[in-house]
């Protein structure tokens, strides 16, 4: 698109406009945790296909110049000393970091609420979450103070997000992207992903970042089929009991696209899926209740005064620095892992991990892609009284199955319902992203990503 | 999940709780475990346990040396030391 032409001014000639445009729209919506175009401008390569555009990067997600908190009392003032892989493949690309966006405390949530640091609201309404729990990364890129953000997906941290806000969002295949310097929450689940404003610079960002990294053992060579083009699209079933009215609504839009577009449609069930949230949730708080013990106040970080002994020096740490989601997890996750529980818990998840990726397999098989809701309801309010924090987590089904599989997965905008934007989510084999950004560009012809009142890219705010 | 084992699991996982926290996180694990327990019905009977999607075998690197210069900077972000120690509280 064009319009990245114009970005590349964001940080040269408009370069005072730029900054004012954005903080105008933080003091509305407080997407950053951190805002500086000069940190980190020296390591950019100022060359490239990205060359000179701005970019947010989720505050779990390593860039030196930059602190790196992870929304976190435990980290709030760790000044980070290296850059993660992906950020600098970026930065090679051109591409500058100008800060850290806001987010759930070590990824754990769905609302970015749970930021022990700062509050996030959506650009389409303030009283409403970005969602999470990459929220920040979100909000920036719907209110236009970056084309593009980084942000981790574990369960949906980056789709979900993506939607509540009317932007794209991608999970990539698992290992494409490596994952050294981002900060581990469930590594078997985890990718670094990226929140962008059109399909066209999504496919950009992840074609720059992604590569095999010999600082992150799990990363894999890029090996797609080569078939990229789409023609028949599995849709997954879904209901009244399934999705609120508005989702429900912008989910049939999407099918019926789909058909105009000259799609072959074939409606599928997946029968696991009801067993995913469980799964993940015991496979996700087993990885982070061993991830982060290395929180103990002795290496860095923050450190509880006056303790007598070094059981002491951590317990205390750890009581004043981790917020209420992340104990929730490390008990939860240390739990399932206690001898004698870990055949009922841990290993049985494993097993339905394998049952929904053999349920993917056999979608694929007749299918070059699946379209899925990406999350029950469009945005809801701060605070519980819209969803609990057990209903948020029930309501990660549709995401957080890509996760357990390991395929890559691209929320889309769709519609907007109620002055709220809702997206919907499309699945491929691993390492068929193309035909992902096929399947989202051929949409965002008949729908692009619509903008929230007071957007602009002339920066005159 | 009652609050004495909470209490066992918390020890486990250095995390100190206090009495009033306690009382709303045996609540919240408990909700959860219920969930958990979902995982029940599902019919895994002769299904192998995926740890990975994608790489199935194990994968070494070469024993070799680098050069990694963050040393100092590590140091540097360290709550207490002394030189080019860490200092924790006394273990006896």
């Amino acid at each position: 698109m064009s319009d990245i032409k114009r970005w590349a001014k964001a940080l040269t000639e408009s370069a005072d406009s730029y900054k004012k445009y954005v903080g105008s729209w933080e003091e509305k919506i407080g997407s950053f945790l951190q805002f500086d175009p000069e940190a980190a401008q020296a390591d950019s390569s100022g060359q490239g296909l990205l060359a000179v555009i701005p970019f947010g990067v989720k505050d779990n997600i390593a860039v030196k110049g930059f602190n790196m908190t992870c929304g976190s009392k435990i980290l709030e003032n760790f000044d980070c000393p290296y850059t993660a892989t992906a950020v600098e493949n970026l930065q090679k690309a051109g591409a500058v970091p100008v800060g850290k966006m806001n987010m759930d405390e070590f990824g754990m949530g769905s609302s970015t609420d749970n930021s022990a640091l700062a509050e996030t609201h959506n650009p389409w309404d303030t009283s409403r979450v970005a969602g999470g729990s990459s929220g920040g990364s979100a909000a920036a890129v719907a209110a236009g103070q970056v084309p593009f953000a980084l942000g981790s997906d574990t369960g949906g941290s980056v789709r979900q997000p993506a939607s509540f806000c009317g932007v794209y969002g991608l999970k990539p295949t698992y290992g494409t992207v490596s994952r050294y310097g981002l900060t581990a929450y469930a590594s078997s689940l985890e990718t670094i992903g990226v929140c962008a404003e059109t399909a066209g610079l999504t496919r950009d960002v992840f074609k720059a970042m992604r590569g095999k990294d010999i600082m992150d053992n799990t990363t894999v060579e890029y090996k797609p089929s080569g078939k990229d083009d789409v023609e028949t699209v599995a849709v997954l079933k879904a209901g009244e009991g399934d999705l609120n009215v508005d989702v429900l609504r912008s989910y049939k839009t999407s099918i019926a696209r789909l058909k105009d577009l000259g799609y072959k449609t074939v409606e599928v069930e997946l029968p696991t899926l009801k067993y995913v949230v469980p799964a993940y949730y015991v496979i996700a708080t087993a990885e982070a209740s061993a991830n982060l013990a290395r929180f103990n106040g002795i290496r860095y970080g923050l450190a509880a005064q006056g303790a007598e002994t070094p059981s002491a020096l951590m317990e205390e740490t750890r009581h004043s620095g981790f917020g209420d989601e992340v104990k929730l997890r490390i008990l939860l996750g240390t739990y399932v892992l206690r001898s004698g529980f870990q055949d009922q818990f841990y290993h049985r998840a494993q097993k339905i991990r394998t049952a929904i990726l053999n349920d993917f397999n056999r979608i694929f098989e007749s299918a070059d892609a699946l379209m899925m809701p990406v999350f029950p309801t469009a945005a809801f309010r701060h605070g519980s009284s819209d969803l609990t924090q057990l209903q948020q987590k029930a309501a990660d089904l549709y995401t957080c199955s890509a996760n357990l599989a390991g395929l890559p997965a691209l929320a889309v905008p769709s519609t907007i319902e109620e002055g709220l934007p809702v997206g919907v989510q499309f699945m491929a084999p691993a390492f068929e992203e193309e035909r992902l950004f096929r399947i989202a560009e051929k949409l965002e012809a008949v729908f692009p990503a619509q903008k929230p009142e007071g957007y602009s890219q002339e920066w005159k705010a | 999940m009652d609050k004495n084992e909470l209490f066992k699991t918390a020890a486990l996982a250095k995390l100190k709780l206090d009495d009033e926290e306690a009382d709303k996180l045996a609540a919240e694990v408990s909700a959860m475990l219920d969930n958990f327990s979902a995982m029940m019905e599902a019919d895994v009977e002769g299904l192998e346990p995926t740890t990975q999607t994608l790489q199935k075998e194990n994968r070494t690197r070469s024993d070799s040396t680098g050069s990694s210069n963050l040393s100092n900077q590590l140091l540097d972000r360290v709550p207490e030391r002394e030189d080019r120690f860490i200092v924790i509280p006394n273990v006896m």
